[in-house]
């Protein structure tokens, strides 16, 4: 993996906690499947955390978001891996999934409207838009509502990798 | 995929006419706004038969995708800009905590549509409660029950190990006695104050107490999963709430089937002391009044054994307490009572709109009981009643 980018931590700085790996094929055989992780992981990560049942709700939606993207824009075949790190209170959620060029395109597309200075307004004007949303609305929506720091990498196995992250109780 | 299959709370929707709301509830991830369309046509007829505002309720929706929002929120900005008259306002919560900034973006598209976080609400008595300097009164009122329900507790059917739930835990220091003395597997204290709440964690760090989940929630709608607790406690709470079976309705739903609810509540009528009785009971009869003033029920004690009946518990266990000036210090028991007076007499009687005369004979039951407490010869008391029901399996 090359080095992460996008004003993010090093992996090293961020133990992992859960690692969960499936085809794509299987995870995209179902759409409740991103419910379903979303809701587990979060449940699984939040225990600890000042209050569990309000983290967990922020970690599902935005975990959901992700995955939601990764199912409708991916790769044709290939592995779907899911880790989730933390230190303190940083949450760092890495999605790595099949991706050609294109889904790669897509997605560097989404990330530069993320990071762009008009994100609010591109996350508002997509919320409102007549056409259906596509895959970066959620990711703007992790950006803007979120305060998340995105990043995307090429892996060397012709996969990339959809990192975001999140410190959820800042704020609180 | 091995994942639990009650993690995910069903979507549904209801509309009530006479309120002009339209209430989404549960879990609403759809893969396309397709899958909306019978409720956007309900939302659509509720609106035509609507005059004038039109109220939203996602007060439960604990999750909402951006295809879902995208359909919902669309749909609602399309009604309020095809009709004139039309104004909508939408009730979030600060349980769901996504809820509220989302839902917010409504307003600055359009000045006819209002957003609100629905939160202080939940009891009628909170802001008397929970004003500065009631803490220390709290924690001596929990020191002194304990003194009692610490052995009731096992009677009731909590043992160590359990999945345990304290529902409407106040500032936590029941549920750090219960983490000390009965060893919880896991052990969730409930609260709806944030205060109460981060003093809770507060106590918990500085005593070293680990393990304690100090939840911020609606006991009357928790987001707590169904059938998940072995023991569930709720103390002193349904009489401070308007509409108690609600709550117990939520006690039964987190509860395991087979596993218990332990409630404990007041009749604070039956408070007692002598010398002067006479003066006492008067003053204490007039709690109950003051109380129910304000949709309060304070004299509920006895009418737990209905209320678990009526809920739907079985094998009911109820017993009765009386904390005593006797119990340990006798100025404990009397500072108790001095901080009543000061809530009762000082805060509600006074917003009641009783007199000054009224409100000078109100106060002296309760100097006369904490004149029963300290003299030497004296005795005081404080009754309390303790129920527990099984959740049927």
């Amino acid at each position: 993996m090359q080095a992460p980018s996008g004003g993010l931590s090093s992996i090293s700085d961020l133990p992992q906690m859960i690692h969960l790996d499936l085809d794509i094929k299987d995870f995209c055989s179902d759409w409740s499947h991103c419910d379903l992780m979303s809701g587990y992981l979060a449940r699984m990560v939040s225990h600890n955390r000042l209050d569990s049942l309000l983290f967990a709700n922020l970690y599902s939606s935005a975990l959901n978001e992700l995955l939601e993207a990764v199912y409708r824009t991916h790769g044709t075949s290939g592995k779907l891996e899911c880790a989730v790190r933390r230190r303190g209170n940083l949450d760092r959620i890495e999605l790595s999934f099949p991706a050609d060029d294109e889904t790669f395109g897509t997605y560097e597309a989404a990330i530069a409207k993320v990071n762009g200075d008009d994100a609010e307004k591109v996350y508002l004007e997509a919320l409102f838009a007549d056409r259906e949303p596509d895959a970066s609305l959620g990711l703007l929506e992790l950006g803007v509502d979120y305060d998340a720091k995105l990043a995307i990498e090429r892996l060397d196995d012709g996969r990339m990798c959809l990192i975001a992250e999140l410190a959820l109780e800042d704020g609180e | 995929m091995m994942i639990a299959d009650n993690m995910t709370q069903p979507f549904q929707w209801s509309y009530n006419e006479n309120d002009q709301e339209f209430a989404l509830r549960g879990s609403l991830r759809p893969q396309r706004p397709e899958e909306l369309n019978t409720c956007i046509a309900a939302l659509e007829q509720a609106v035509a038969r609507v005059n004038g505002r039109f109220y939203v309720n996602v007060r439960r929706l604990v999750r909402m995708n951006n295809v879902a929002f995208h359909t919902v929120a669309c749909k609602i900005l399309d009604l309020v800009r095809g009709r004139n008259d039309l104004r909508v306002h939408v009730t979030t919560s600060s349980v769901v905590g996504w809820a509220t900034r989302k839902f917010a973006v409504l307003e600055t598209m359009s000045d006819k549509i209002t957003v609100s976080e629905y939160d202080s609400e939940f009891y009628p008595g909170q802001s008397f409660l929970e004003e500065g300097g009631f803490i220390p009164i709290l924690r001596t009122q929990t020191k002194l029950t304990w003194h009692h329900e610490r052995t009731m507790l096992a009677k009731h059917g909590l043992q160590p190990d359990m999945q345990v739930a304290d529902i409407c835990c106040g500032i936590g220091d029941f549920a750090v006695l219960l983490q000390k003395e009965y060893r919880p597997a896991r052990l969730v204290a409930l609260d709806h104050s944030r205060s109460s709440l981060d003093y809770a964690r507060k106590v918990a760090a500085d005593f070293g107490v680990r393990g304690i989940d100090y939840v911020f929630g609606d006991a009357s709608d928790m987001l707590l999963e169904s059938d998940q607790f072995d023991f569930v406690t709720c103390r002193h709470s349904l009489q401070v709430f308007d509409r108690p079976e609600l709550i117990l309705k939520e006690l039964l739903r987190i509860c395991k089937p087979g596993g218990r609810v332990y409630i404990t509540n007041e009749k604070n009528s039956h408070c007692l002391g002598e010398p002067r009785a006479d003066s006492i009971q008067k003053t204490y009869t007039e709690v109950a009044r003051l109380w129910a003033h304000f949709n309060m029920d304070i004299e509920l004690g006895p009418k737990s054994r209905r209320y678990l009946m009526d809920a739907g518990f079985e094998d009911i266990r109820m017993e009765s307490f009386m904390v005593t000036n006797l119990d340990g210090n006798p100025q404990d028991f009397a500072d108790i009572i001095q901080s009543w007076e000061d809530v009762y007499a000082g805060k509600m009687a006074v917003e009641r709109g009783d007199s000054a005369e009224e409100i000078r004979e109100f106060r002296k039951g309760f100097q006369d009981h904490i004149f029963a407490a300290l003299h030497p010869k004296g005795y005081a008391g404080w009754p309390i009643w303790v129920a527990s029901g099984r959740k049927p399996a």
